[in-house]
């Protein structure tokens, strides 16, 4: 695809500004209106995604120069989906996700990245994470852990930590857990340790389409090498990169969210809860768990009309607008949880605001990916909860930057299932 | 034309620099395409509305104010807008500086005795009902949708809906505003004038209502409203409405005394007499005939895809084919939507008792395929809150309105056949979407009783290609032309036409002129032309304020 392919798509915007608000049928309150982060804290239009249909077609018009201003728009979207999910309500002929990823993309084949993000892939191509840290130290999370070494052992299941669990040393203990988990569950887990790469989740979605390619080859290859059959992750990133992107590289490992594995494990009665954990909490869905987790659904189709002018596709087009994303399990996990009183915030499930670390937002902007954290955090408290749980190490870790001294106590979900335990 | 950097250093004083933006890109998203929803202006392939001088985002009535004097100071045309969604709010002249309004979005109080609430420009239908639905009471949505701006609906446009029936079109319902006239001078309208409170829109004395709001609205030329009082009605529901099923399909089961039915009959003299009986009889909190803007051929197969989160329009063709869906088509044929809500148990029992009635009188029945439990749940949804307005636009991106015969029931009913059958031979040229002719959609009903019906026969066509708008145009030209041979006048096709042309400026000073003078009521737009010499007289505005000079 290039930026061109979505000529089309920038005249038939119909410039509604539903990108800018959750669905309109599950709005509660003035507060909690919003759905879009970029827009709310920008304000004008070109930072929405009927903006960025504007900019693109000024741009493939070649109508406007690369400014700052320009990089400014493109570069503060997240890439939560949050806008596309809004348009779909009413629109079966528009992507505005895949067009604010292909404008990322446009910029960066033009030289048009940012210095942020250029640090963060230079460091990558040398180190292999997104972290800017030695990869020599990647394994040493799983120092203590006996579990097969997929590079040199076998198991039928690999547990992706993910760049940012393999380096955080506050939150890591997530990845341990989730790991002793499984173990105990009987299940045959192994990881790459040391020999893990990034996923290229993360530099795809600021729009370094080509080194994202290199890494989702170099991943479908060792796990083929180690004869994979399931790859499980506790990163939200991860998964969707494994999950939606990889199969267009030839991927056909299953792939699962570690919540996902935890909840069959949980109803077939492998894992059972032995202590109270008494806390009132509140999930936050990370977005490409949610919104973005849908199945991958391989499509190779082309436009057509029927009865004149109204425009579809041939065969059928997948239409991913987050009706079918990874909600359930997590909730049911909770509600499972001996003491834990689970309460639902006002933006959930497809139309959740997001944390605020996507997009490479966080690399380049971090005081606006502050601000959408401390915004979600407002109203996790909003209901009365005490802690604010989610499904991604991205999300825990923004969320802790922008708590401070705050009351709100943040977790990873497994941190809640490893204390029942 | 860049503004001068002095004036732009001076708007940047006002508004802080976060909040003002001359860049190429941020300009071109406050453009307007008049090809993908022109509202009754186009379409016109790959024409914009102008580029503004800069575009600013003002936080305050203050800040509206200097920005306000300083265009005063240097002669330089303004625009303000609040939720950009209609051809109106653009710039129709070079150079203009363009106000977004959406900081400005507080709702400042909600007055539950006095049943109004008071808002700034950036409050949406939808917020704005989930707010007051806390404290048991409701906020009219325009057809528009509730997306769109109340202040800009109530202030400056149009403002008619479903719930003109028991709501009241926006027009109706605004009390005190706020205005910063076109000089920058701020006037207080009726009570709020007289430091009484927002309660009231006229008086005392002469009512500045008229003057501040014009004909049909002052469409973003004659200054700046920052914040206004709007009517509240009864909402006899729960404080927040449930909302189940799987996106886009979203749906509410509310309790009996909430009804959605959709009705249909024998002709079109039935359909009007059973308008008629509702206002009689008083019932009904919201009606339209709103899923027939899909198409009279195609209405209910949408409404199977759209209740289906599994479905898209590549299931249209299948579910055209199914006999199923041709028999409820084919019953449904000259329908509408009523919602009957009751705020007692026995007045919803009258409700429907007076309502079945009036289809045993008027021959009419109830479409029950309708009624299908998630069917007649998302219809409520749809209706009270009005958050899917974008399907205006769902076939290929480009809608627009035609004919829109606006009277009493039966002038619309007894000319829809002939409009539809026109419009029909139209579809079978190709460039617009082949929907059955009839696709007219609209209110049955102001507030009050004996209200007027809208006939709005939607147009749906493909804003990226070329001979799809093109040749929509050419049938809004035939639609003139048959509308006035067949005594209707210019249809709402050519609304806009009379402020802004095909380049997307505005329309030369003649063509106005001849237009207004050969309008029913030239007065008013003499009146108006007083109004504005009065109340902009460095013309600040565009031509979107409708004058004509007396010589
Ligand atoms: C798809 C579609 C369907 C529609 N259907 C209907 C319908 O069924 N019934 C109906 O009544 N209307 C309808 N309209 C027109 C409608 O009234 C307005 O578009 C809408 O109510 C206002 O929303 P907006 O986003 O266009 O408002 P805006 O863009 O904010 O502006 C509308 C007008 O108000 C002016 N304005 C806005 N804010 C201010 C302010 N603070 N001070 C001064 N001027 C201001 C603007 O310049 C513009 O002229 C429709 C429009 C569209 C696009």
């Amino acid at each position: 695809m290039a930026l061109e392919d979505f000529a089309l798509e920038t005249d038939r915007c119909s410039q509604c500004s539903y990108c800018k608000w959750i669905p309109f049928d599950q709005m509660k309150s003035w507060r909690f209106a919003k759905n879009c982060p970029s827009v709310s804290y920008n304000n004008f239009n070109s930072y929405s995604a009927r903006g960025r249909y504007a900019v693109s077609r000024s741009l493939i018009k070649k109508q406007i120069p690369y400014t700052d201003t320009v990089r400014h728009i493109v570069f503060s979207c997240m890439t939560c989906g949050s806008c596309d999910v809004s348009c779909k309500i009413c629109r079966y002929n528009l992507y505005p996700l895949e067009m604010v990823r292909e404008l990322k993309f446009k910029l960066v084949e033009d030289g048009q990245d940012l210095d942020e993000h250029r640090a963060v892939i230079e460091s990558l191509k040398k180190e292999q994470n997104t972290m800017m840290q030695p990869k020599a130290v990647r394994g040493k999370w799983a120092e203590d852990l006996d579990v097969p070494r997929l590079f040199s052992q076998k198991a039928e299941i690999l547990f992706h930590a993910g760049c940012r669990l393999s380096y955080d040393t506050e939150i890591q203990s997530s990845a341990v857990a989730a790991v002793q988990i499984l173990q105990k569950a009987g299940l045959d887990v192994g990881i790459m340790g040391e020999r893990e790469i990034c996923c290229g989740g993360r530099i795809y979605s600021m729009g370094y389409r080509d080194e994202f390619a290199r890494f989702a080859g170099e991943n479908i290859a060792a796990w083929e090498k180690a004869g994979v059959k399931t790859v499980v992750t506790s990163c939200a990133d991860g998964y969707h990169a494994f999950k939606r992107l990889y199969p267009e590289f030839g991927s056909r490992v299953e792939v699962l969210h570690t919540v996902e594995l935890l909840h069959r494990l949980i109803m077939a009665k492998k894992l059972e809860f032995h202590s109270e954990v008494p806390m009132t909490v509140t999930y936050h869905d990370p977005c490409h768990l949610g919104r973005q987790g849908e199945p991958y659904v391989p499509w190779n189709g082309v436009e057509k009309k029927i009865k004149n002018q109204i425009i579809v596709y041939e065969p059928e087009r997948p239409r991913y607008n987050g009706a079918f994303g990874v909600y359930d399990p997590p909730r049911e996990i909770l509600e499972r949880i001996p003491g834990v009183r689970f309460l639902e915030m006002e933006r959930i499930r497809e139309y959740s605001w997001c944390c605020g670390a996507g997009g490479g937002v966080r690399e380049a902007y971090p005081e606006y990916s502050g601000w959408t954290a401390a915004e979600r955090i407002a109203e996790a408290k909003a209901t009365g909860a005490e802690a604010l749980v989610s499904a991604c190490p991205w999300c825990e870790r923004n969320f802790m930057d922008a708590v401070g001294d705050d009351s709100m106590k943040v977790f990873d979900i497994i941190d809640l299932v490893k204390l029942a335990m | 034309m860049a503004l001068p950097a002095n004036v732009y250093k001076d708007l940047e004083d006002i508004v802080g620099s976060r909040n003002i933006s001359g860049d190429p890109a941020v300009l071109d998203s406050y453009r307007y395409s008049l090809a993908h929803t022109a509202i009754h202006l186009g379409p016109f392939f790959d024409t914009f509305t102008p580029r503004g001088a800069c575009v600013l985002l003002p936080g305050s009535t203050e800040e509206v104010r200097a920005i306000v004097e300083l265009c005063n100071k240097h002669k330089i045309k303004f625009k303000a807008s609040s939720t950009f969604w209609s051809a109106q709010g653009f710039p129709s002249e070079d150079d203009t500086i363009q106000l977004d309004m959406r900081r400005m979005d507080r709702i400042l109080d909600i007055d539950k005795k006095n049943m109004f609430a008071v808002i700034e420009p950036g409050v949406i239908g939808a917020t704005l009902q989930a707010e007051v639905m806390k404290v048991g009471l409701n906020t009219h949505i325009p057809g528009s949708g509730c997306s769109c701006s109340t202040l800009a609906s109530a202030t400056s446009y149009f403002g008619s809906g479903p719930s003109n029936l028991y709501g009241g079109w926006h027009y109706d319902n605004l009390l005190g505003l706020e205005w910063v006239m076109p000089t920058g001078e701020i006037l207080r309208t009726g009570s709020l004038g007289q430091g009484c409170g927002w309660f009231c829109g006229e008086g005392p004395g002469p009512s500045m209502k008229g003057v501040a709001r014009g004909f049909l609205g002052s469409k973003g030329s004659m200054g700046v409203y920052t914040k206004c009082a709007i009517k509240l009605f009864a909402w006899p529901g729960p404080e927040c409405l449930p909302v189940e099923g799987t996106i886009p399909a979203y749906r509410t089961p509310l309790p009996d005394n909430f009804k959605a039915y959709t009705v249909a009959f024998p002709s079109w003299k039935a359909w009007a007499d059973a308008a008629y009986a509702i206002w009689d009889a008083g019932i009904g909190y919201l009606a339209h005939r709103q899923f027939n803007m899909f198409g009279r051929d195609l209405k209910f197969a949408m409404v199977k895809i759209l209740t289906d989160p599994t479905k898209t329009l590549s299931d249209l063709e299948e579910l055209l084919a199914d006999p199923e869906v041709q028999e409820i088509t084919e019953q449904s044929k000259r329908e509408f939507q009523i919602i009957l809500v009751g705020m007692t148990k026995r007045d919803i029992e009258w409700q429907k008792k007076a309502f079945d009635e009036i289809l045993e009188r008027t021959g009419g029945w109830k479409v029950e395929a309708m009624d299908e439990p998630h069917i007649h749940d998302w219809v409520l949804l749809y209706m009270i809150r009005l958050g899917h307005k974008n399907l205006n636009l769902v076939f290929g991106g480009g809608y627009d309105g035609c004919f829109g015969l606006l009277g009493a029931a039966d002038y619309g009913a007894s000319n829809a056949e002939e409009a539809a059958l026109f419009k029909k031979k139209w579809e079978k040229r190709g460039a617009i979407v082949d929907a059955g002719g009839d696709c007219m959609m609209g209110p049955i009903g102001g507030q009050g009783g004996g209200g007027t019906c809208l006939w709005e026969n939607f147009t749906c066509f493909d804003s990226a290609d070329r001979e799809s708008t093109e040749g929509t145009f050419e049938f809004f030209d035939a639609c003139t032309r048959f509308g006035l041979e067949k005594g209707w006048g210019v249809g709402m096709e050519k609304w806009n036409a009379v402020a802004r042309g095909p380049d997307g400026k505005t329309t030369s000073k003649k063509k106005r002129d001849t237009i207004h003078l050969g309008s029913p009521q030239p007065s008013v737009f003499r009146y108006q032309h007083r109004v504005r010499e009065a109340f902009n007289p460095n013309d600040l505005g565009d031509a979107y304020y409708e004058t004509l000079d007396d010589t």
